[in-house]
């Protein structure tokens, strides 16, 4: 008996460690319960690079932390997932369209000098771009109001002719039945395409960048935004603004392989070129525009560029409705379970309950230790695994119930029923295992929430059904009060010569 | 009864219950239902719509959900779903350079609790422009609640390695589960616990399969899990009877294979319901309480459990006396 009760010890201890511990740490909640939003990030490789090595990725997430940190959400976890992806938490956030902005731009940006000669097409590129650029402003104006049922604007238009003259010219096929704004779109693309085509190739990039800002500009509602160099970019700079001023060639800076701004730089500059270090980007940013382009600027270019691939939103209201509803289909759950097992077990079934109880306690206080951010498929896991550690249980009462038959002592019995049920209680709860490693190991996100509470659940169940029922159902059987077979089975199927 | 503590020969068990005398019914039920289930998923394939033996989610397919919620006092007004189709089939969202316009008019609207809620499937969008969808369906439905919004996007290439990961983690988890039961077991019981697996899973797809042709239901990765947990709980079920014809060989030496089955079934089948019953009714909970994300899951687990309890006991044990003869 001794060695019951320093069983029972150990179980009441671990309970109470187990209550604290819920009470210092609470639960993880995850994103569908707390509301907020989730991006999935897939880096790409590019160029020489033909799969992403871990090296990568995580450069890639170190340029993606800057980012994030200049963005200002609070709470933000940024994880990789697999071999090539990132996962960004952004509990709360109920919009991600600028997060997704933000990041998934590779931000590279080159200074380009113009190449000599190509003054006269480059004036008529960039007055068609402007016009182009107006043109589908207006028309993207006009279909917001009319999508909010606003006053319609009036519509201003590029002629048919010229928007169809225009792409021939520069080689574009027009697509059959495409839309006006379709049209001007491709237009922008391929004469931007002609721009950048027509700088030399980049001399100074983003890498020697120490900083970068934002300003207000003294005439008109843009933004400006301001960088500074490193000495060896001050330098490049300086030789490259030495290099065209005066001479009506541009500077051209390409973002992402975006012509953003195309700038003169004056004759004054010849003798020495822009020096100091710094230059600033009249590209006419709005607020937002101008702080993203900052942040993206300050956290540096990516390695590799990156594909947003997944993107999930769950407002905070559905989180709540899904927290209540998952509460009390567990709570539920369990009650069910409870009747069902006094009902047909009686003492032994009240024992499993328990039993049952502390396995509730103990999987929660292992969610809040490793810790388990909870999800809803991962609740269901949980509910699930309530069924599955019954189970064990169930094998074990009817084992007994068959020894008490035989005619067997209660001791006995119970004895007897834990050890036979034992084989197949293991095998049970090794093919449940088995199905949980390979959910992990292959699943994604959800998957493995389900997979992570329902293992829990399984190797819990094993020591809650093989010990804490074994102790507290011999803990019982120590009281002569109870020692009665009748507490587990109806008198009618017990032989005559049993009591 | 027990054999296990006092055996004589004189008292072999006399099961209440004999399987076998019910076991050609059990297999013209057990073939209809997987005749059945290989029809669905033939219609399916078949079916130019789906072209898949299950109707494929948006796990699988890729694309944007879109989920709202509208804000009206008391009663909400009535609300089209074909009317939102066409605003939102006359939107241009704004598109990033280089990537092409998502086609708006392949909308599908789901106008759901009375027209309080709606659920849009669109291609896949960029939140920028699920925004701009949003706020059209705005313009038509009047206030929505943003806190009871949910948004889901999954692109293509992430949708290509969801169905892969679940295909893959199915057909590990079968073989290793395979693995396990014959290093436990001999090849005979591994090869019908196997048969029972398939079974059960088979007839869990067969229904979603029927369900998609006539409802609509989609499958999504969760289905897959609950294929994969469907998968290890056939087998734990069904050992359980094996166990026992096992542990029972020498005493039952005497008896035909038949009949030791019989034994087994019979001593075992309490147990055999118990032990579905006590894992269906959190399972039950879960379909009436645990919400519109669990909802199908469960029921899937529920069929899964429920056919996998039926095969445990009708058609694994049954068909082992065929496979002993010979």
């Amino acid at each position: 008996m001794a060695r019951q009760q320093g069983w029972f010890a150990l179980i009441l201890a671990l309970a109470i460690a187990a209550g604290a511990l819920l009470v210092s740490f609470p639960l993880q909640l995850g994103l569908d319960l707390r509301g907020g939003s989730q991006l999935t990030l897939q880096v790409l490789p590019a160029g020489s690079i033909k799969s992403v090595q871990k090296e990568q990725l995580e450069a890639v997430k170190d340029v993606l932390d800057r980012r994030i940190n200049g963005l200002g959400v609070a709470e933000s976890t940024l994880q990789t997932v697999g071999d090539d992806q990132l996962v960004l938490q952004l509990p709360g956030e109920q919009d991600p369209s600028r997060a997704a902005k933000v990041l998934g731009t590779t931000a590279l940006l080159e200074f380009r000098a113009q190449t000599s000669g190509t003054e006269q097409e480059m004036t008529g590129l960039l007055k068609l771009k402007r016009q182009a650029q107006a043109v589908l402003n207006q028309s993207r104006a006009r279909a917001a109001a009319i999508a909010n049922g606003q006053p319609e604007p009036p519509e201003t238009q590029f002629k048919a002719e010229d928007l169809a003259r225009s792409l021939q010219q520069l080689g574009v096929a027009i697509p059959p039945g495409s839309s006006e704004t379709e049209q001007l779109e491709l237009l922008l693309a391929a004469v931007n395409s002609k721009v950048v085509a027509l700088f030399e190739p980049a001399t100074l990039t983003g890498r020697d960048l120490t900083g970068a800002g934002r300003q207000q500009q003294q005439s008109g509602s843009g933004w400006d935004v301001t960088l500074s160099f490193n000495s060896e970019g001050g330098r490049k700079f300086a030789e490259l603004t030495k290099d065209i001023a005066g001479t009506g060639r541009l500077l051209g800076i390409v973002l992402d392989g975006r012509s953003i701004s195309e700038a003169t730089v004056g004759p004054e500059f010849k003798p020495a070129g822009i020096t100091g270090g710094g230059a600033s980007i009249t590209g006419n940013f709005s607020a937002e525009e101008a702080r993203d382009l900052e942040v993206q600027l300050r956290g540096g270019s990516l390695p590799l560029p990156v594909k947003l691939i997944e993107v999930r939103t769950v407002g905070p209201s559905l989180g709540a409705e899904n927290i209540r509803s998952s509460l009390i289909a567990a709570l539920s759950g369990l009650a069910l379970v409870a009747v069902f097992m006094v009902v047909v077990y009686r003492l032994a079934g009240l024992v499993s309950v328990l039993a049952l109880s502390l396995y509730a306690l103990f999987n929660l206080a292992i969610y809040a230790l490793i810790p388990v951010t909870l999800t809803l498929p991962g609740i269901a896991g949980f509910i699930l695994s309530i069924g599955m550690a019954v189970d064990a249980n169930v094998l074990i009462f009817e084992r007994v119930k068959e020894e008490l038959r035989a005619g067997n002592t209660l001791i006995r019995s119970i004895d007897t029923g834990f050890s036979l049920a034992f084989s197949s209680i293991l095998d049970g709860h090794v093919t449940g295992l088995i199905s949980c490693v390979a959910l992990f190991a292959l699943g994604t996100g959800l998957v493995k929430g389900f997979a992570v509470t329902l293992a829990i659940g399984l190797v819990l169940s094993l020591f809650t059904a093989l010990t804490c029922t074994r102790t507290l159902l011999r803990l019982l059987m120590s009281y002569p009060a109870l020692r009665r077979s009748t507490y587990f089975l109806p008198a009618a199927q017990l032989p005559a010569s049993a009591s | 009864m027990s054999t296990t503590t006092a055996p004589a020969a004189s008292s072999l068990p006399t099961p209440r219950f004999r399987i076998s005398r019910h076991r050609r019914l059990a297999w013209w039920g057990s073939s209809l239902a997987c005749g059945l289930s290989v029809i669905g998923l033939a219609l399916c394939w078949l079916n130019p719509a789906i072209g898949a033996p299950l109707r494929p989610g948006l796990d699988f397919t890729g694309g944007t959900q879109i989920q709202l919620e509208r804000r009206c006092d008391g009663a909400c007004t009535p609300l089209n779903p074909s009317q939102v189709q066409r605003r939102l089939a006359g939107l241009q969202p704004p598109v990033q350079a280089g990537e092409e316009a998502p086609n708006l008019a392949a909308t599908a609207v789901q106008v759901l609790d009375q027209g309080r809620s709606l659920v849009l499937r669109l291609p896949d969008l960029n939140p920028e422009q699920a925004a701009v969808v949003i706020s059209a369906v705005q313009a038509e439905a009047g206030a929505l609640n943003p806190a009871a919004t949910a948004i889901d996007t999954i692109g293509p290439t992430l949708g290509d390695q969801l169905l892969k990961g679940s295909v893959i983690s199915l057909l590990v988890s079968f073989a290793a589960i395979a693995a396990y039961i014959t290093f436990r077991y001999d090849r005979i019981f591994a090869a019908l616990a196997l048969l029972c697996l398939g079974h059960d899973v088979l007839i869990t797809c067969g229904v979603f399969a029927w369900l998609g042709l006539i409802a609509g239901i989609e499958v999504d990765s969760l289905f897959a899990v609950s294929l994969i947990t469907v998968a290890g709980y056939s087998v734990t079920d069904t050992v359980v009877v094996f166990d026992r014809i096992r542990e029972q060989k020498s005493l039952l030496s005497a008896l035909s294979v038949s009949d030791q089955v019989d034994v087994a079934v019979d001593a075992t089948l309490t147990r055999s319901l118990y032990t579905s019953l006590t894992t269906l009714l959190p399972l039950v909970a879960l379909i009436f309480f645990g919400g519109s994300t669990l909802f199908w899951f469960a029921v899937a687990l529920t069929i899964g459990i429920a056919v996998g309890s039926w095969s445990s006991i009708g058609v694994a044990p049954t068909l082992l006396p065929l496979f002993s003869r010979r």
